[in-house]
């Protein structure tokens, strides 16, 4: 999922403050998971909303706003609310807001959209409702296969691929004392699979221009570019 | 001249470690900066000198700049690069720079982390690894770019790598430090390290690779600066018997202390490896003893002349 969480209040209000007449859109995706925009959380934002002096002229959360099969049919029957608003706030990832203004501008509607969230990434949730982690950065070319299934893109903090910087100490990482080296962690899975000679082999300087932004995907063809 | 010259001919080899300042070093005339002068003082008793690069991630004067102003000084400089700064192109350029400049060694490093200095909101850049790096390096010396495009002249450069043996599991660093050697390096100096019975057990295993390994020798001034050490810098562990062997003396007895331990370390150490790589944090004045006692001592081939 992509991790959100929420931006201070008064941040909101001052994105807010030349609006009177506000549209809620949340997510009842991964923001539900984050409890970030799910519906309870929108229903939370509109009352707080109220208190300021809004007035909310609706309140969505389509189950993934950032995939317009899904927040389309939520939105397009609202197009005269949408209309009616002053602006939009969208309490979801960055991608929600961008499709939220991508739908807005198809239904031939140029409002303002604004953001009541930070999006820090792309998670695994690990204790549902309490932590969430990140362990895949989307590189492009996956490494699984030979790292035990654990990603040293991700989890170590210098993305190294030929094993541990000489910084560990008690298996935790030299940057956060916290968190576990990720190398240590590989090293110890791959000695229970019987696998440690995998380590032994030298991984070449990933290829970057697989991350290049902004990346498309061509769903049909399974294919991208950037 | 290059490290790996010096043991071919087995030579003992000595080499120091300087931090260039956090400001511009234009001396315009005018005496050149401290750590200059540091080196420059231990320049007859050490074969070379490290130059860190915004070590800790503090941002200082570039390591190649500090480097070429200790050469012009007459001491000869080992260019430490990081990867942390840097992303493929930079390093390779640098590289190019460093032995266009005069720098004959350098020393390969993936580097701290941003986390850890004093740009903490900077972009760590982390293009490639160490292990990269030093194929990348080796790839220069001969005669192409990491793409495989020729270069008008290769560099000449000895490529030096790190290695930490009080690292745990030892056998995961082992596997880096071969990864290392096969890709380039030419000599490694070691992370700090205290305890002789690690450090043998590091060696015994190390051997094989049939590389120079230089006892990295951490000079700990004080029991504050221990447990400064122990609390912040990774990766080095100062023992309790260090501390309070420091501690039994008063703070103005502490730098003979300090020299005692060094010496004894040294001696202790310097059969089991081909050098001895000094962390001095400052005090540089205590090598020029160490090194002449175990020149005088006999150390094999600690005899030979420095410089
Ligand atoms: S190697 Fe890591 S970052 Fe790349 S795709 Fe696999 S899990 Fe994700
Ligand atoms: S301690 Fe481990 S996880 Fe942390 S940066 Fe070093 S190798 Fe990576």
């Amino acid at each position: 999922m992509i991790g959100t969480i929420k931006k201070p209040l008064e941040e909101v209000l001052a994105a807010l403050a030349p609006y009177r007449k506000v549209a809620l859109v949340g997510c009842d995706g991964c923001a539900k998971v984050c409890r970030t925009g799910g519906v309870d959380e929108v229903a939370e934002m509109a009352r707080t909303l109220e208190e300021h002096g809004k007035e909310v002229v609706f309140q969505a959360a389509p189950e993934r706003t950032c995939n317009v099969a899904k927040s389309d049919p939520v939105l397009q029957p609202l197009t005269d609310k949408i209309e009616e608003a002053d602006a939009l706030l969208v309490l979801g990832c960055g991608g929600a807001v961008q499709i939220t203004r991508h739908l807005t501008e198809t239904y031939g509607l140029i409002k303002p959209i604004k953001v009541g969230c930070n999006s820090v990434g792309h998670l695994d949730t690990l204790v549902p409702g309490a932590v969430a982690l990140e362990e895949c950065s989307d590189c492009g070319e996956c490494l699984l296969n030979d790292t035990g299934g654990i990603c040293p893109v991700t989890r170590c903090a210098k993305s190294l691929l030929n094993g541990p910087c000489g910084g560990a100490e008690a298996g935790k990482c030299e940057v956060d004392h916290t968190r576990d080296c990720a190398w240590i962690l590989i090293y110890e899975r791959l000695k229970a699979l019987g696998e440690t000679d995998k380590l032994k082999r030298f991984l070449e300087p990933k290829d970057f221009s697989k991350m290049a932004k902004p990346r498309t995907l061509y769903i049909k063809e399974g294919r991208v570019a950037s | 001249m290059k490290l790996t010259e010096l043991f071919a001919k087995g030579t003992f080899v000595f080499t120091g470690e300087v931090g260039p300042v956090k400001g511009c070093c234009r001396t315009n005339g005018g005496p050149p900066p401290d750590f200059v002068r540091e080196a420059v003082a231990i320049k007859d008793y050490v074969h070379a000198v490290n130059v860190a690069d915004n070590q800790s991630a503090l941002m200082r004067l570039g390591s190649l700049a500090a480097s070429v102003l200790l050469k012009q000084a007459g001491v000869e400089p080992i260019f430490q690069l990081t990867c942390r700064d840097r992303n493929r192109i930079a390093l390779q350029s640098d590289l190019m720079s460093a032995c266009t400049l005069g720098i004959d060694n350098v020393l390969c490093l993936t580097g701290d982390h941003i986390r850890l200095g004093d740009h903490a909101s900077a972009k760590p850049v982390f293009d490639v690894d160490s292990v990269q790096l030093l194929k990348i390096a080796r790839g220069l010396n001969e005669g192409r770019d990491m793409m495989g495009n020729p270069l008008t002249q290769p560099t000449d450069l000895a490529l030096g790598a790190v290695v930490n043996p009080g690292f745990e599991p030892l056998d995961l660093q082992l596997i880096k430090m071969e990864k290392k050697v096969a890709q380039g390096a030419q000599f490694f100096q070691t992370q700090a390290v205290f305890d002789p019975i690690i450090f043998e057990s590091f060696i015994k295993k190390a051997e094989r690779f049939g590389v120079p390994v230089m006892y990295g020798l951490l000079i700990v001034k004080s029991p504050e600066m221990a447990h400064y050490i122990n609390r912040n810098i990774s990766g080095i562990t100062v023992p309790t018997w260090l501390v309070r062997e420091l501690e039994s003396v008063p703070p103005e007895g502490r730098k003979d202390k300090a020299l005692e331990i060094t010496l004894r370390l040294a001696r202790e150490m310097a059969p089991m490896v081909q050098g001895i790589h000094f962390m001095p944090l400052g005090w540089s004045d205590l090598i020029p003893p160490v090194v002449q006692e175990l020149r005088g001592k006999g150390v094999p081939g600690a005899g030979g002349g420095a410089g």
